[in-house]
């Protein structure tokens, strides 16, 4: 499409513009005639005119005068034009004067098919330009747009990114090498790494990733299914080890050629802790329970049969022979209500909580055990740096070392030394007064793949020799006291080391709510 | 005071209750028994009982459920409670002792004695063996 562009012709006499108008017809544009340069000034103010053709002698305001009034207006100033004219030296020069914009001239008389051509080349000129100026204006246009849309997708981008950051997961990319390329806010808090120092390494060597299968079993899935989920073992800066739950997912662009994979890793360490330690806690409630029933199914019958053999022991009718055969029994039953009572159930033999010396109890326990000591060759070393004052039940905390002490003993019976140290300590954590008790022995030791369990009910390595119930028992009085029972074994070329250490605080009496029911005792 | 002591005993099974009846006649008290709280709560309104001895689980009345109606109607009578469970009740303080089947037949006797001067003790010059109506 071709529109008409508007060709100006200015001659104060009518005749001349008709004949200008005859030779330009068959050109088809737009002609426009004015007889003064006033007309034509007014005409091209309000037109857009393509080629003005003016006569140069005009009276009132001549070519000359016209053209400089144009060249003067910023609009006109490229503007086409034709001078029509008898050649004189001195127009000759005033043409050259002007030194911007299109400018030719015609001499009379006129050529029809010069004029036609001169014209025609100024108004294709023109025409050009204005498409060139229309193009230029959709070009802006368009460039403009685009800035606007470029201004909008990067404010997005930023809320992204400030999105990205606002996260607590830790978000990173990592090219196909592993090597990062991103990593946010959240995974700098949670690793410990700052972005500066990961950018361009290798993650799986800053993290120690270990992953649940092999690497390449990962890469496999991801490069497949172009997704891969599931927990990791990892490690922060600081070196402590977590657990994270992990969601990883291919970037592929376009081809194929470039790719990335986007990894958002979410901390459940403390999750599975607290699921552990759940876990533990249901099952010991459960351990509670059985025990409990097993406590009372057991406990009963042995009354009835305590009181019969008791009854028995006093019959009259009773020959001696059948007085020591009841007299047998009856030890031996209550030494097996001793021992449920031991180990299946919790009484408690005093009502309120009094001051208690721990090595006094210490040393009622080895004077018992003393002449099992000696005969295992036993050495006992007793450093005793305080007496031990806590709030407690003597009973319950009898229980205890009695436990330990007799574990002692039990793993050395080809001899050895049994060390027993009493001090006042100050514990760490909450910064409580309390006394530490350590029991150490140089026996058989623990086993690293026994340490786990060495607290849980039913868990012996004495086979049939031990209940299992001895050091869970011991934990959970030391747990009821608020206080700390913990272990560490050590190998050395020679033998074990073990030692068992319990802090018991001294602030803290144990829970009375439920004791305090309990009276009896008073009598023996 | 040459009158027996009389204790009501009282426990769902049959064997042990039998057998702890035995061991308290043994030591020259005079015993009631009931199989169950309800039961020894009908012998108790009937009967100059001066100690009540009795299981704690068993079905329909607990010990402890029964040691709270025996004291709100005798505040001063002795309850104890003997039990084989490992957990003390919440509610065993409204007996004046609960002690563990565990401890034996000496051991029980010797509470209940114990118990028994407690309350002539307390009563002072009072009648004696707590008749009161209930």
């Amino acid at each position: 499409m071709d529109p008409k562009v508007n060709i100006l012709m200015v001659d104060d006499q009518p005749g001349k513009l008709l004949t200008y108008e005859a030779i330009l017809g068959e050109l088809g544009e737009n002609l426009i005639k004015a007889t003064s340069g006033r007309q034509a000034l007014d005409c091209l103010l309000k037109m857009d005119i393509a080629v003005v053709l003016m006569d140069v002698s005009m009276p009132e305001l001549d070519g000359f005068q016209l053209a400089d009034m144009i060249r003067q207006h910023p609009r006109f100033q490229k503007i086409a034009i034709i001078f029509i004219s008898a050649v004189h030296l001195t127009d000759f020069d005033r043409l050259q004067g002007y030194q911007r914009g299109a400018m030719d001239y015609i001499s009379v008389p006129v050529v029809p098919e010069l004029l036609r051509a001169k014209v025609s080349v100024f108004a294709e000129l023109h025409r050009k330009a204005r498409e060139l100026e229309l193009l230029n204006r959709e070009l802006e246009q368009r460039v403009f747009e685009r800035t606007a849309e470029l201004r909008e997708s990067e404010k997005q981008l930023r809320q992204r990114a400030d999105l990205l950051d606002l996260a607590t997961e830790a978000i990173m990319v990592r090219d196909m090498d592993g090597v990062l390329q991103f990593w946010n806010s959240g995974a700098e808090a949670f690793y410990g790494w700052s972005r500066q120092e990961v950018m361009g390494r290798n993650v799986h060597q800053i993290l120690r990733t270990k992953l649940p299968g092999s690497a390449e079993e990962l890469e496999s899935v991801i490069l497949k299914g172009g997704r891969w989920e599931g927990n990791l073992v990892q490690c922060t800066k600081d070196g402590r080890e977590v657990v994270v739950a992990s969601r990883q997912v291919l970037q592929s662009d376009g081809g194929g050629a470039r790719r990335a994979i986007l990894e958002i890793n979410r901390d459940i360490t403390a999750q599975l802790l607290a699921e552990e330690a759940l876990r533990k806690a249901e099952k010991l409630a459960a351990m509670g329970r059985v025990a409990g029933i097993i406590a009372h199914e057991i406990n009963n019958p042995l009354e009835a049969i305590r009181n019969a053999f008791y009854l028995l022991q006093h019959h009259p009718t009773l020959d001696d022979n059948a007085r020591v055969y009841t007299r047998i029994a009856d030890e031996e039953l209550t030494r097996v209500a001793h021992i449920t009572r031991q180990t299946l159930s919790f009484y408690r033999e005093s009502k309120e909580a009094v001051p208690v010396s721990i090595a006094e109890i210490l040393d009622d326990i080895l004077s018992l055990q003393s002449r099992l000591l000696e005969r295992n060759g036993i050495a006992l070393e007793k450093a005793y740096r305080s007496d031990g004052q806590v709030i407690g039940f003597p009973g319950e905390l009898k229980q205890v070392f009695l436990n330990l002490i007799g574990n002692a003993v039990q793993a050395m019976p080809e001899g050895g030394r049994l060390r027993i140290r009493v001090s006042e300590a100050v514990e760490k954590d909450q910064q409580r007064e309390g006394v530490r008790v350590v029991i150490c022995d140089t026996g058989s030791g623990i086993r690293p793949e026994d340490a786990k369990q060495l607290f849980e009910p039913f868990f012996t390595t004495k086979s049939t020799k031990g209940t299992g119930l001895g050091l869970w028992i011991s934990k959970g009085i030391v747990q009821k006291y608020h206080g700390i029972i913990r272990f560490r074994s050590v190998h050395f070329v020679r033998g074990h080391i073990t030692a068992f250490s319990v802090f018991i605080p001294k602030s803290a009496s144990p829970q009375m709510s439920e004791s305090r029911a309990l009276s009896s005792v008073s009598v023996s | 005071m040459c009158k027996k002591e009389l204790i009501l005993c009282v426990d769902d099974e049959e064997n042990q209750l039998a057998v702890r009846k035995l061991v308290l006649e043994s030591k020259g008290y005079a015993v009631l028994t009931a199989p169950s709280g309800q039961q020894a709560l009908v012998l108790l309104a009937q009967h100059p009982v001066d100690l009540v001895l009795s299981d704690h689980l068993m079905p329909g009345l607990t010990g402890t459920e029964l040691a709270r109606q025996i004291k709100g109607q005798k505040p001063e009578l002795p309850v104890i409670l003997i039990s084989a469970v490992n957990e003390i009740p919440a509610d065993a303080a409204y007996a004046d002792l609960f002690m563990s089947k565990l401890d034996g037949p000496i051991a029980m006797c010797e509470n209940i004695a114990v118990m028994l001067a407690r309350a002539k003790d307390g009563s002072g010059n009072s009648s004696g063996n707590g008749s009161s109506s209930g």
